[in-house]
């Protein structure tokens, strides 16, 4: 459990700490099988990623650039976690990634073939 | 006499299913049991060239489903198996995937169970109608994977349709592991693909180059004894008895085990 966990909580590019192709098999293994299992495609989540900024813009403000949207996995659970940093007056302007406060993630259910 | 059906299959073809079912079949016959290796993959008939015994198959599995011949005149013998006794059924090589149907191989699998101990199938690679045949006799299905990521991704699909079908938990078999190149970082280790597909493993067979020649001359390599790939499929042979042989990652050979040839 503890070692899928972090398996999978892995971001799609956190850099890695080994140089061989392992790491990289190791990576592309991850995200091919989350999508696969959960049945929504890169694709898609790209749309999603985008709906959800363009619904969050007409009501606050948000730092669109570093808003993800991604699927992670573990045994039991497939999971869609959704981070929005949002900007405030004091850190609008400070270059790269705004202190953000993230939305709650939306849960869903394993897909039943698995 | 009840014998257990055994389907070994793959999502992607080439991984060495056809290699991995003559391997398991012989060296459970060279342990004393009654076995049938069966060829579930109608139109590439190909257990026969791995076996060696294409030029003593006369009928086929659907000349019997179709009334020319009875199920025993299709069975062609090897006597090399002792102290047990193997036997293939071979599939036609002419025809295709609707020449037999899932209830048939049912019929047939229920004949044979009377009279020997394992039933393996060669299954064709998974999602085809070749799969829904040879899973629906099944009792248990090994999964033949090879530590790539495309190989995983489809074993890891397969292994859902098999859940699906009612006919899971699937066993694992990861099939050309190069241990070097695991150490080296250059390939997925037995870890990374037991965490990812969270199947339990029941062999472990490194790449060896005597597979090779093993399938020119048709000669499985566990009838040679010695080689790596020959002691994995023994090993898992013995974990299909029941026997308690545990499952190793297996280690590169450092510079002086290869010096003393220990392996
Ligand atoms: N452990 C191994 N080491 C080296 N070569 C192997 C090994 N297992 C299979 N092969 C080779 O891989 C190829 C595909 O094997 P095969 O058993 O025909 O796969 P499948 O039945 O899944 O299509 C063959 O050329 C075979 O000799
Ligand atoms: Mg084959």
């Amino acid at each position: 459990m503890g070692l899928i966990d972090r398996f999978f909580s892995n971001k799609p590019n956190a850099p890695s700490t080994d140089t061989g192709s392992a790491a990289a098999a190791r990576q592309r293994l991850q995200f091919v099988l989350v999508h696969d299992r959960a049945e929504i495609p890169p694709a898609t989540l790209n749309l999603i990623k985008d709906d959800i900024i363009a619904v969050l813009s007409r009501r606050i403000r948000i730092d669109r650039e570093h808003v993800s949207v991604q699927l992670t996995y573990t045994e039991n659970e497939s999971r869609l976690v959704v981070d929005i940093p949002l900007l405030t007056e004091a850190l609008s302007d400070a270059p790269g990634r705004a202190r953000g406060s993230s939305a709650r993630p939306a849960t869903a259910p394993r897909p039943s073939s698995r | 006499m009840a014998g257990t059906v055994i389907t070994i299959t793959s999502g992607k073809g080439g991984v060495g299913k056809t290699t991995t079912t003559a391997n398991i079949g012989t060296a459970l016959a060279l342990l004393g049991q009654k076995v049938v290796v069966f060829d579930g993959d109608v139109g590439l008939r190909n257990l026969d060239i791995v076996m060696g015994l294409e030029n003593r198959v006369v009928y086929d599995v659907i000349d019997f489903v179709e009334g020319r011949c009875r199920l025993r005149q299709a069975l062609v013998r090897d006597k090399r198996a002792a102290p047990g006794e193997l036997y293939l059924l071979p599939t036609a090589q002419t025809r295709d995937k609707s020449a037999i149907n899932p209830r048939q191989m049912v019929e047939v699998c229920e004949e044979l169970r009377r009279d020997v101990d394992y039933i393996l199938i060669d299954s064709p690679a998974g999602i085809e109608q070749g799969f829904q045949n040879a899973l629906a006799p099944a009792d248990r299905v090994f999964v033949v994977t090879n530590p790539e990521v495309s190989s995983i991704r489809d074993a890891d699909r397969v292994i859902g349709l098999i859940e699906a079908r009612g006919k899971g938990p699937a066993q694992l078999i990861i099939n050309r592991l190069s241990p070097a190149r695991v150490k080296k970082q250059e390939m997925l280790s037995v870890q990374d693909i037991v965490e990812v597909l969270a199947t339990e493993v029941i062999g472990i067979v490194p790449e060896d180059e005597a597979i090779l020649s093993s399938s020119n001359r048709g000669v499985p390599v566990v009838l040679n004894g010695k080689t790596p790939a020959a002691q994995a499929f023994q090993d898992i042979a013995r974990r299909v008895l029941g026997q308690d042989v545990p499952v190793v990652e297996p280690q590169s050979l450092s510079w002086w085990q290869k010096l003393l040839g220990i392996s």
